[in-house]
């Protein structure tokens, strides 16, 4: 009966209702989509790490993430795979070298990143031109960096950079081909050999820099996997990490982000709640009277306070469907967003994803409800109050 | 570090046998020096006007040890190139070729020149604890320096007067103070210590094996020990001649390029 005449009060002033929806509406709308539009980018973010460069976990020798050097080792990486793939079934494991060189070609050179990387290992780019990653003398250039070195598919490159042993390693390659990534610092700064000849040319033996961790999560939080890793290596000469410890200022923006939405989040609901709060003072006014018979014939005052509250919720619930379809409507019409403009360059070595697949994201439904129900359910509450205490004789008199 | 340029890329202008008749006396018996006759005399001395050595440069890492025989032609300070004669199977015939302010390795398993990137002066010049800017820097402590004669020390069992070193303002150089014992006997260092900016001491180097080549008396073994724990570079010359002809075209880029010394 309460819910009805609830309901039936809604529309008594429809315009005023109808505008008071829309602002909620219009929040509700609001929340949902930017947060599942920045949820959608921080699952790329790390999708996009963890498949890339960083992978999810890596295994170090033990104080490479805080110092990295060339001698700093893991000694017997097929060991340590063995030793993952028991503990972290699923997991995938990538050997790989990594040290800082000087290339040149012809009068030109530039500081370079050597990778050496295993055959097959071709998540990190895609040829661009040429032929893929081969083995001995023949290297991939990033796009940019053969621009910059003026080198072409068959040119010659020269690499000199400090071996584990503390002598001059130097070499001729030929480049077999040039690739692109998803980050602007491998396009523009690395080499890309095979793993078996950047271990010769390091004169690493069968040591490798990383061994980077690929789980078969989406999880954003992968402490526990790197916990477990931990608990079975010998951590008197490794380290396992986790890429939100290697990247931690990555994690913290996106952390922030979320802080951030938090403080939106309040400032929608304080205009919302307000604009609730004024139509409910009206509504309640414009009906003194009637809510003086209502008393007068004994309704109890707790019910027209429910009566009132209840109004608001309908709206309030109205405005949550509305404000939903509205932001799947919104999110859908975009489909995918470009954020190239956005967001050009990198974000710490990690080039940002330019195309997002926009989708309603259901945990973005919580705060959306919150927003609607606890704005409506509070801007109702003073003025339900008020319509609760109104003694019946004085509001009949209220003409 | 100065005075090492100075040592490997000699300038000043003297006879093989005998000093420059200008070459202030070394004045041994002086507390209180004339400092800018001092250090004039100091620098002419490691200086020559051309040097030709063979050296073993030893250095000493956490994670390895090892040496690298070296033979090294200079002709004033613009000029110098050091071949490696022994070192690792993938260094041994390496060379470096400095011209003025710029440097060209030559790499023997590469059989490739490459000239060095201005970004890579302050790098490590072959895993040792001298830059390659160390190299080509060919400052002068006269020209870069202010220098006061403040007391007078021992320093194992010499005596020597304690030099600090103050850069000009103009100077292009790391650091903030420099300190010198100076030998009053031989007026050559024996040590330096090199301070950087915030006044944190960043290297040492110790002069010593002070010997008789020609007229002079020069320190035939240099140590340096960085900041940095567990690491030391050291060379030892065993064979010096300084102020002898070398030829022009020993510091030939094109020669460099066919690989030839």
């Amino acid at each position: 009966m309460l819910l009805s005449l609830a309901w039936r009060n809604v529309w008594r002033n429809a315009r005023r209702s109808l505008i008071t929806m829309s602002a909620l509406g219009v929040g509700v709308a609001g929340i949902v989509s930017i947060f599942s539009f920045r949820e959608v980018a921080n699952e790329a973010i790390v999708s996009d790490v963890t498949a890339g460069l960083v992978g999810h976990l890596q295994v170090h020798a033990l104080g490479y993430q805080e110092a990295p050097s060339v001698g700093l080792t893991v000694q017997h990486p097929l060991q340590v795979e063995a030793t993952l793939e028991r503990v972290l079934p699923g997991a995938k494991a990538e050997r790989r070298v990594i040290g800082a060189g000087l290339a040149g070609a012809g009068d030109r050179s530039a500081p370079v990143m050597v990778l050496g990387l295993e055959p097959g290992a071709s998540a990190l780019y895609t040829v661009k031109d040429g032929a893929g990653l081969g083995a001995g003398k023949d290297v991939l250039v990033g796009k940019d960096l053969a621009t910059d070195l003026g080198v072409a598919v068959g040119g010659e490159l020269v690499l000199v950079s400090q071996a584990a042993d503390g002598s001059v390693a130097n070499d001729r390659y030929t480049v077999a081909g040039t690739f692109e990534s998803s980050s602007a610092e491998l396009d523009g700064n690395a080499i890309a050999m095979s793993l078996s000849e950047a271990q010769s040319f390091f004169a690493l033996g069968d040591g490798v820099h990383q061994l980077v961790v690929r789980l078969p999560t989406q999880r954003e939080d992968v402490q526990p996997e790197a916990q477990a890793l931990r608990a079975a290596l010998d951590l008197k000469t490794l380290e396992a990490v986790s890429w939100s410890e290697m990247l931690p200022q990555m994690k913290a923006s996106m952390e922030q982000k979320r802080k951030n939405q938090g403080f939106v989040d309040f400032i929608i609901f304080l205009i919302v709640g307000l604009g609730v709060f004024n139509a409910m003072t009206m509504a309640v006014f414009e009906r003194t009277r009637e809510l003086g018979v209502l008393a007068a014939l004994g309704t109890r005052p707790r019910r027209i306070l429910a009566m009132v509250m209840l109004e608001a919720l309908w709206q309030g619930a109205m405005a949550f469907v509305v404000g939903v379809a509205l932001a799947a409507a919104i999110l859908y019409a975009l489909g995918t967003s470009d954020l190239s403009k956005m967001l050009g360059g990198d974000v710490m070595g990690v080039r940002m994803p330019t195309h997002l697949e926009l989708k309603l994201l259901p945990a973005s439904l919580k705060g959306a409800a919150i927003t609607a129900f606890l704005t409506a359910l509070l801007g109702a509450l003073l003025p339900a109050l008020r319509a609760m205490r109104l003694q019946p004789v004085e509001a009949l008199r209220q003409s | 570090m100065v005075l090492l340029l100075s040592a490997l890329l000699a300038a000043a202008p003297a006879v093989s046998d005998k000093p420059p008749a200008d070459l202030p006396a070394c004045p041994s018996g002086s507390e209180t020096p004339d400092v800018a006759a001092l250090m004039k005399r100091t620098e002419t001395v490691l200086e020559g006007r051309s040097m030709v050595a063979v050296m073993t440069m030893g250095i000493k890492t956490p994670s390895y040890e090892r040496s690298v025989k070296m033979k090294l032609w200079t002709k004033g300070r613009d000029f110098a190139l050091v071949k490696v004669l022994e070192g690792g199977p993938r260094e041994t015939g390496m060379m470096t070729l400095k011209r003025e302010k710029q440097l060209w390795n030559y790499l023997p398993q590469a059989g490739r020149v490459m000239k060095l990137p201005s970004g890579m002066m302050g790098d490590s010049w072959m895993g040792s604890d001298f830059t390659n800017d160390d190299l080509v820097h060919g400052s002068s402590i006269s020209n870069d320096f202010t220098s006061s004669v403040d007391k007078t020390v021992e320093h194992e069992g010499r005596k020597a007067w304690f030099v600090t070193l103050k850069p000009r303002p103009e100077a292009k150089t790391v650091w903030g103070r420099v300190e010198m014992l100076l030998d009053r006997q031989s007026c050559i260092p024996l040590e330096e210590r090199f301070y950087d900016e915030d006044g944190a001491l960043a290297r040492r180097m110790a002069f010593s094996d002070l010997q008789k080549v020609g007229w002079r008396t020069f320190p035939m073994k240099m140590t340096v020990t960085p900041a940095e724990a567990g690491r030391q570079t050291t060379i030892s010359y065993a064979q010096l001649e300084l102020d002898g002809e070398v030829p022009d075209d020993t510091f030939s880029l094109r020669r460099l390029q066919q690989g030839k010394e």
